[in-house]
């Protein structure tokens, strides 16, 4: 493995952040290999979206704005993928921990017959080789995942792990011929987006989340969006909320949603059960505020507030508001 | 229509979980061992469409793991599914996601499917990128994180959820599709269910049976596992009893404010 190329997962042009972090880590993997970064972006949007890409440390932008990745699923990526990793030679294939990603990361392993390592926060170069440091069994373990094989090795990286920093020559922008004598069965008829707004949650510097304290939908939008805004962040819930129906499960943050690992954490009303735990650990700074004093989450708050958290929480975005203007 | 569901036999998931200093592998022993949970759900969707497709459908159970484990798959037979099959061979031991998958296709390949339901996450160590190696191999279409599901002239229409929202798409049988939580959640088996499941059939594959080309277990992965550690601890911090709102929003923006968060 010399090479590395990132997959750009995008909708009509428009990445998540977790690219450039891709991008930036890509460079300097490339560089201890001794070989060039490269970045696939296909589907509709491509080149406008190669063109923000290439003020990131790239060698090469490999681009096609085929509908054909918007109107299939999954399966032209994967095509495209192959092809490119094929013209690149051995390589360190990244794709974002992302439902997508994951995807398309389990289908390169059956198609280039390579091993993957899931959801890394770190690199480490080994005797020539790459070692994908990632948490485990919901972040009860760190583990170091290796890549045996020379050839073809796939790692899907966690959003927010890694900084992102434009720079470099700039990268050339080429056309990716379009994988031939392919047919595709699964045809995509509606996608629609919906969530919170803005910011992907995984993706979001500070997350507001809220749980079953808050007894109802209401109060996300009332109470929580507003301090989310205050401090350019997005709302969360726990799963007790989302099973309620409070909120849709795109917000749910947990083992069985979404891993977030934001600077600051703020948790409205949630107990803070394993299940919600595992999802939010690893953020910068966890403060939560609950009338109950013994709720679990105290054990890993770095700051508990024992109160009514609809009385303090609009004092709290009012005073952030203040210090904002 | 033949569906057929894979399950992982994990650990309790309430039961502590711990690595192996020397293999670096989950301790399985000790915690009783159960279905992985989300794979529930995989089942719950398989008896579902079954319940509406009718006729001759039939769900078939499959696994790996060791065969001191068989007697695990009853609940899932107790459920509601027809008969299962385990595939059961120590050469497996060690297998990562590559040597795993490689080996279940072609395992699956012989059992058959029209509709292979996998569950979205495992309880112990997910990749999330199984569905998708396994689907690789089939040379099936994958359809993940399935809501809905339904049959509709031959064709599968699936609701899915995705990063940024859901989409709607038909696949063409035969198939693999994930199932999200959302789906529904599982059913009980009944005191029924539960007397007949003793009579079902669990029927053995090893791995000689495969006609594999490559190695799986630990020799044939392409991955390893080097080292673990129990992750940074996170102290218990401050607890403050907020006099009333106003003094607790203050002690909050003075502490995002000491750690430079405003």
């Amino acid at each position: 493995m010399k090479n590395v190329l990132v997959y750009v997962q995008h909708k009509n042009g428009v990445t998540p952040k977790v690219t450039f972090e891709m991008a930036t880590q890509a460079r300097k993997l490339a560089d201890q290999l001794g070989g060039k970064a490269h970045a696939l972006v296909v589907g509709a949007g491509s080149t406008r979206l190669a063109d923000a890409l290439k003020g990131y440390p790239l060698d090469a932008i490999h681009v096609n704005d085929d509908n054909d990745v918007d109107t299939y699923l999954l399966d032209p990526v994967v095509d495209y993928l192959e092809a490119a990793a094929k013209a690149v030679g051995p390589a360190l294939i990244l794709v974002a921990n992302t439902l997508t990603g994951k995807d398309v990361a389990g289908r390169l392993v059956g198609r280039l017959h390579a091993g993957v390592c899931a959801d890394a926060t770190d690199f480490k170069l080994e005797g020539g080789k790459i070692v994908a440091v990632m948490p485990k069994f919901g972040g009860a373990a760190v583990t170091n995942c290796e890549l045996l094989a020379a050839d073809y090795g796939i790692v899907t990286v966690r959003p927010n792990a890694f900084a992102a920093q434009a720079g470099g020559a700039g990268a050339t922008v080429q056309a990716i011929d379009k994988p031939s004598g392919k047919s595709y069965g699964v045809l995509v008829e509606k996608d629609i987006e919906e969530g919170s707004g803005e910011l992907a949650l995984e993706e979001a510097p500070v997350v507001v989340a809220g749980g079953r304290g808050l007894g109802g939908p209401e109060p996300f939008d009332t109470l929580l969006k507003p301090l989310a805004h205050a401090l350019g962040g997005a709302v969360g819930a726990s799963r007790a909320a989302a099973d309620a129906g409070w909120v849709p499960y795109s917000l749910q943050i947990g083992q069985t949603g979404k891993t977030v690992s934001p600077n600051l954490y703020i948790a409205v009303g949630i107990s803070g059960a394993i299940q919600h735990k595992v999802g939010m650990r690893s953020s910068g700074t966890i403060v939560a505020i609950n009338k109950d004093g013994q709720s679990p989450i105290a054990e890993f708050s770095d700051l508990m507030v024992v109160g009514d958290a609809f009385a303090i929480v609009p004092e709290l975005t009012k005073l952030v508001q203040a210090a904002k203007s | 229509m033949k569906i057929v569901v894979t399950v992982k036999l994990v650990p309790d998931p309430n039961a502590d979980k711990r690595i192996d200093d020397g293999t670096k592998r989950l301790v399985r022993t000790g915690a009783e061992t159960v279905l992985n949970p989300y794979d529930e759900y995989a089942l719950e969707a398989a008896l579902q469409i079954k319940e509406k497709v009718g006729g001759d459908t039939t769900v078939t159970v499959f696994s790996m793991a060791p065969e001191s484990l068989k007697e695990t798959l009853r609940k899932a037979l107790a459920m509601g599914a027809d008969d299962a099959v385990l595939l059961s061979d120590a050469g497996l031991e060690g297998s990562d996601v590559w040597a795993s998958a490689y080996a279940i296709s072609h395992a699956l390949k012989k059992v058959g499917f029209d509709l292979l339901i996998v569950g979205g996450l495992s309880d112990d160590g997910s990749t999330g990128a199984t569905p998708g190696a396994l689907a690789e191999y089939l040379q099936a279409p994958l359809v993940t994180n399935a809501r809905k599901a339904e049959v509709v002239d031959g064709k599968l229409k699936i609701e899915r959820e995705t990063d940024t929202g859901y989409q709607d798409v038909t696949a063409p049988l035969p198939c693999v599709m994930t199932t999200a939580l959302t789906f529904g959640e599982p059913r009980y088996a009944s005191l029924k269910g539960i007397m007949g499941a003793k009579k079902k059939t669990i029927a053995l594959l090893t791995v000689a049976e495969l006609g594999l080309s490559e190695k799986v277990g630990q020799a044939g992965s392409k991955t390893q596992l080097l080292a673990f550690a129990p992750p940074p601890a996170r102290g218990k911090g401050q607890v403050i009893e907020a006099a009333d709102a106003v003094a607790g929003a203050q002690a909050i923006f003075a502490f995002l404010k000491e750690r430079k968060l405003v």
